[in-house]
């Protein structure tokens, strides 16, 4: 770790940020950390723990953080593909950042443990599963030691083929289930990365897009929404069902419409911000199967 | 309030809650959240557990997880329906909500989830009496499970409660060789397990009785020993502090890591805010509704000029804190936090409320010039 | 937004509407339609007196780039049983390219709902030109003949449950049960669900 520590107290000494975002060790496990002073470096963190995505701390409308001054920030492979979506939306300036790449070999589930679990098929996020990205490319420096692969966990698309083979009234009965759950609390939204609208559509009352009240018709209008918004945008960090506080498994909604963009429009999410997002362009040849 | 304790079997739980849904009474209780918790060796994810309406014994987890959600859902739904509306010729006709609730029964419910319903209760009955909480609290008796602490995040000692408290509970189960010792605090305590005295058995005369009444208490100590440690805070000078550093650097501290999710607010058993909502349904009518709400998002108290009192994280967790820990005591005189530690464990990002409170009575203390408490590492936190 | 096509039977619906799942349920569609193409072929099929359903209420918008996907979910929340949207061939485009750039969207959305458990046969995407006044009066019939067999979607605007007074006014007045707590099940937990999904009056107008 001390490459991580090191290259942290270099930019904060040298001046060339004020605050490092990374992890450290909390009271109950792994957590952000928002580091201002070398003496501080000390407290940097990576291990299997290291769950966050800490993209999410560059809404350039979290304005508790601008105040801080330019900030570098400790990303995996699949956190600098959120970062590149900010950057492929103009949310933020390459310049204006430093991203200190680590490499790595998976993360937990869950980052409230300990120490690091060993990783196996149970405990490795399901969103390591063929991640193309444990070096990241995209950042200025990359640090710590090269990592095996994370074990293998295909149970998120077993989990979506599953849905998939119902009939459609099935799927309703099941969502209408889950859903019924959710208190619309937007945890969810807060926790993405790419959810960092100025003013999110639930919050427009005139006219009240969304319906607010969180039974299962409220939910299943901000649900269809929200996914909507993430379609080729969202990286799969899993963030959101991380944060949701009553289990929705918004994974399995997040994996499907990966799968869609990609069968529509060969779309992969990609960590080169100049790769366009689907939606928003097109091609003339789109397939148009649906359409009468 | 009962002279002499009973005792309430295994067996005779499971006959209680049978009874219970055959009359249906709806018996709400900690429960196994999926099938798959019940197994031996279940992974801890599939261990969680909910408060619900229970139908039978084996769907009951005490003594296990803390459920997720706190008991405040029975009480304040995620929505619910203020009145509805609709359009009568040249005028609008208001439909009030029925308030008759049925009796329902709380078994087993955290000291920590029921103590918060007596603490809401007065922002409840302050300005406006409201009717649907109250009718709510009045249709509920609750039975509380003392509580083994569920691990470091819990501090209920620090906030005037402790593992096995009585407060808000009509009586209380403790955990005994064979089943529970109960003992009732309330009139109504007292009519429930009358109304269900063949659910419950007379504790053994003489050393049997004596042998179960001294497990009970050490179980209770034990656990009273144990969540002693986690936190320990002075709440007046605590209180002072925060009174005068409104505009403390300390804040800026806890600002950038929340992501302002109100999942704390979500899970927590005394936050109480909710917004409210128009629904039309069709034409010319409609409903009104509350839902919760939190102070921790960003909108909560953005006004129809643009203008934002709260303008970052780092004051609307201020207002976190000083809600519960100094305006409400100050208002109501009481501490609007159960140490539960829900919100610490819930958070997405490790905002620890322990943690928090340690550090600011910390500096409260150098402030007070009680001498030097030896964190410094507190210190050195807020400045980062 | 400007509204035509006013149905021609009653705006309110009576307070029962339980006819409307047997034989002579009539499905209750609208349409999202841009101004420029499909909008005028709708005119013309009805000048030209084509024969056509009067289920349909036209909701016309500039371009089908301008109709977003939370126009179908209100639809489906105020008591629709099926949606149309349609607008201008490729390349036929007022705007050049909002229909290009509402494909991508619709193809995306059209797969989120069905996996919600929206069936997608109540959903129709069509181009339909000015000039195209028999089409239009097809993609409507149908439309209305899919929806028919499927029957009315009152289950969606349901599920906010009965909370009209005309007729049950709080019969959903708690969550409804298992609302809330505990964790995700796995979808072969799922299924009774269907028995437990509250059944709404489909009352809208
Ligand atoms: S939608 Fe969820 S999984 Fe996708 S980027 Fe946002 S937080 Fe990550
Ligand atoms: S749900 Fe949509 S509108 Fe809301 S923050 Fe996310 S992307 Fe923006
Ligand atoms: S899905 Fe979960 S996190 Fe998102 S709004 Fe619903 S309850 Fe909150
Ligand atoms: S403290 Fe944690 S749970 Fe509360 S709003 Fe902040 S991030 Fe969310
Ligand atoms: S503030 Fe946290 S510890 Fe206190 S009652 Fe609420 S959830 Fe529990």
């Amino acid at each position: 770790m001390s490459e991580l520590q090191d290259t942290a107290r270099r930019l904060l000494d040298e001046g060339l940020v004020q605050v490092v975002i990374g992890w450290e060790e909390g009271p109950r496990g792994a957590r952000p950390v928002f580091v201002t002073s070398a003496a501080d470096c000390e407290r940097l963190i990576f291990d299997a723990r290291c769950v966050h995505n800490l993209a999410t701390f560059l809404n350039p409308r979290r304005s508790q953080i601008t105040a801080l001054g330019k900030a570098a920030v400790v990303v995996k492979g699949c956190d600098a593909k959120a970062v590149a979506g900010l950057l492929r939306e103009a949310q933020l300036e390459r310049a204006g950042i430093v991203l200190i790449g680590v490499r790595c070999g998976g993360v937990a589930g869950e980052p409230a443990t300990l120490a690091p679990p060993a990783l196996s098929a149970e405990t490795v996020s399901a969103r390591c599963w063929g991640c193309d990205v444990r070096e990241p490319e995209s950042v200025d420096m990359l640090v710590g030691e090269a990592q095996p692969e994370p074990p293998v966990t295909a149970d998120l698309d077993e989990r979506v083929a599953a849905l998939d083979a119902l009939s459609p009234a099935e799927r309703f009965a099941f969502w209408t289930k889950e859903l019924s759950r959710c208190t619309q609390c937007y945890a969810c939204r807060q926790a993405c990365p790419l959810c960092c609208c100025e003013r999110c559509i639930v919050e427009k009352t005139e006219p009240q897009w969304i319906e607010t009240s969180p039974h299962p018709r409220g939910n299943f209008a901000w649900h269809l929404t929200r996914a909507q918004h993430l379609a080729g945008r969202c990286v799969g960090c899993g963030e959101c069902e991380r944060a949701c506080p009553v289990g929705i498994p918004l994974g399995l909604i997040n994996r499907k419409l990966q799968q869609v963009v990609y069968e529509l429009y060969g779309y992969t999410v990609s960590e080169d911000p100049a790769v366009p997002a689907p939606i928003g362009a097109y091609a003339t040849d789109d397939t148009q199967d649906f359409i009468e | 309030m009962s002279e002499r304790a009973l005792l309430l079997t295994h067996d005779g739980l499971a006959t209680l809650v049978e009874e219970l849904a055959a009359a249906g009474t709806p018996a709400v209780a900690p429960a196994w959240a999926g099938d798959a918790g019940r197994a031996a060796g279940a992974s801890a994810a599939a261990r969680e557990t909910e408060y619900r309406t229970v139908s039978g014994a084996a769907e009951l987890a005490f003594g296990e997880r803390l459920p997720r959600l706190s008991l405040k859902q029975f009480f304040l739904p995620p929505t619910e329906v203020l009145f509805s509306w609709r359009r009568v010729g040249g005028g609008v006709e208001l439909i009030p909500p029925p308030t008759d609730f049925a009796a329902q029964v709380v078994l087993g419910a955290r000291p920590c989830d029921a103590a918060a319903l007596p603490i809401v209760d007065k922002v409840m009955n302050w300005d406006y009496a409201d009717e649907l909480w109250n009718a709510r609290r009045a249709a509920t008796t609750v039975f509380s499970l003392a509580c083994g602490v569920e691990d470091d995040s819990c501090f209920c000692s620090a906030v005037f409660l402790e593992p096995a408290a009585a407060r808000g509970s009509d009586g209380r189960l403790t955990p005994v060789d064979g089943g529970y010792l109960v003992e009732t605090f309330s009139d109504k305590g007292e009519a429930f397990v009358a109304a269900h005295r063949e659910s419950f058995t007379d504790l053994p005369a003489g050393a049997g009785g004596e042998v179960l009444a001294v497990q009970a208490e050490s179980f209770r100590a034990t656990a009273r020993e144990r969540v002693a440690g986690n936190l320990a805070v002075d709440h007046g000078r605590l209180r002072d502090w925060l009174d005068h550093h409104f505009d403390d650097p300390f804040w800026a501290g806890l600002g950038p890591r929340c992501n302002g999710c109100g999942v704390c607010a979500s899970v927590c058993p005394t936050c109480h805010c909710f917004d409210i909502v128009d629904e039309p349904e069709s034409v010319g009518r409609g409903v009104r509704r509350r839902n919760w709400d939190t102070c921790q998002t960003c909108v909560f108290t953005l006004h129809a000029s643009g203008h934002n009192p709260r303008q970052d994280q780092n004051a609307r967790f201020r207002q976190r804190v000083e809600h519960k820990f100094l305006v409400y005591p100050l208002k109501f005189g009481d501490v609007l936090c159960t140490g539960c530690g829900r919100c610490s464990r819930a958070c997405p990002t490790g905002q620890d409320l322990a943690e928090i409170l340690a550090d600011i009575d910390a500096r409260a203390a150098i402030d007070a010039g009680a001498g030097a408490v030896g964190d410094e590492g507190a210190a050195d936190e807020a400045a980062s | 937004m400007s509204v035509v096509n006013q149905p021609q039977r009653s705006g309110e619906r009576a307070p029962d509407d339980s006819g409307r799942a047997t034989a002579e349920f009539e499905p209750r569609i609208t349409a999202f339609v841009c101004n420029w193409c499909t909008y005028t072929g709708a005119d013309l099929a009805g000048t030209s007196r084509l024969h056509m359903a009067s289920n349909v209420r036209i909701i016309r918008l500039p371009c089908t780039g301008r109709i977003d996907h939370v126009f179908i979910v209100k639809a489906f929340e105020r008591g629709a049983d099926g949606v149309i949207v349609s607008g201008c061939h490729p390349a036929d485009c007022h705007y050049t390219a909002g229909n290009y750039h509402a494909r991508r969207r619709f193809g995306v959305f059209r797969e989120l709902l069905s996996f919600l458990g929206v069936d997608p046969e109540r959903l129709t995407f069509s181009w339909v030109s000015a000039s195209e006044g028999g089409k239009w009066a097809d993609v409507v019939n149908e439309t209305i003949e899919r929806v028919r067999r499927l029957g009315p979607f009152d289950s969606y605007h349901g599920l906010a449950g009965a909370a009209t007074p005309a007729d049950d006014p709080f019969a959903r007045f708690e969550m409804p049960a298992g609302a809330t707590g505990g964790t995700a099940a796995a979808p072969a937990d799922g299924h009774d669900a269907a028995s437990q999904a509250p059944s709404g009056t489909g009352d809208a107008s």
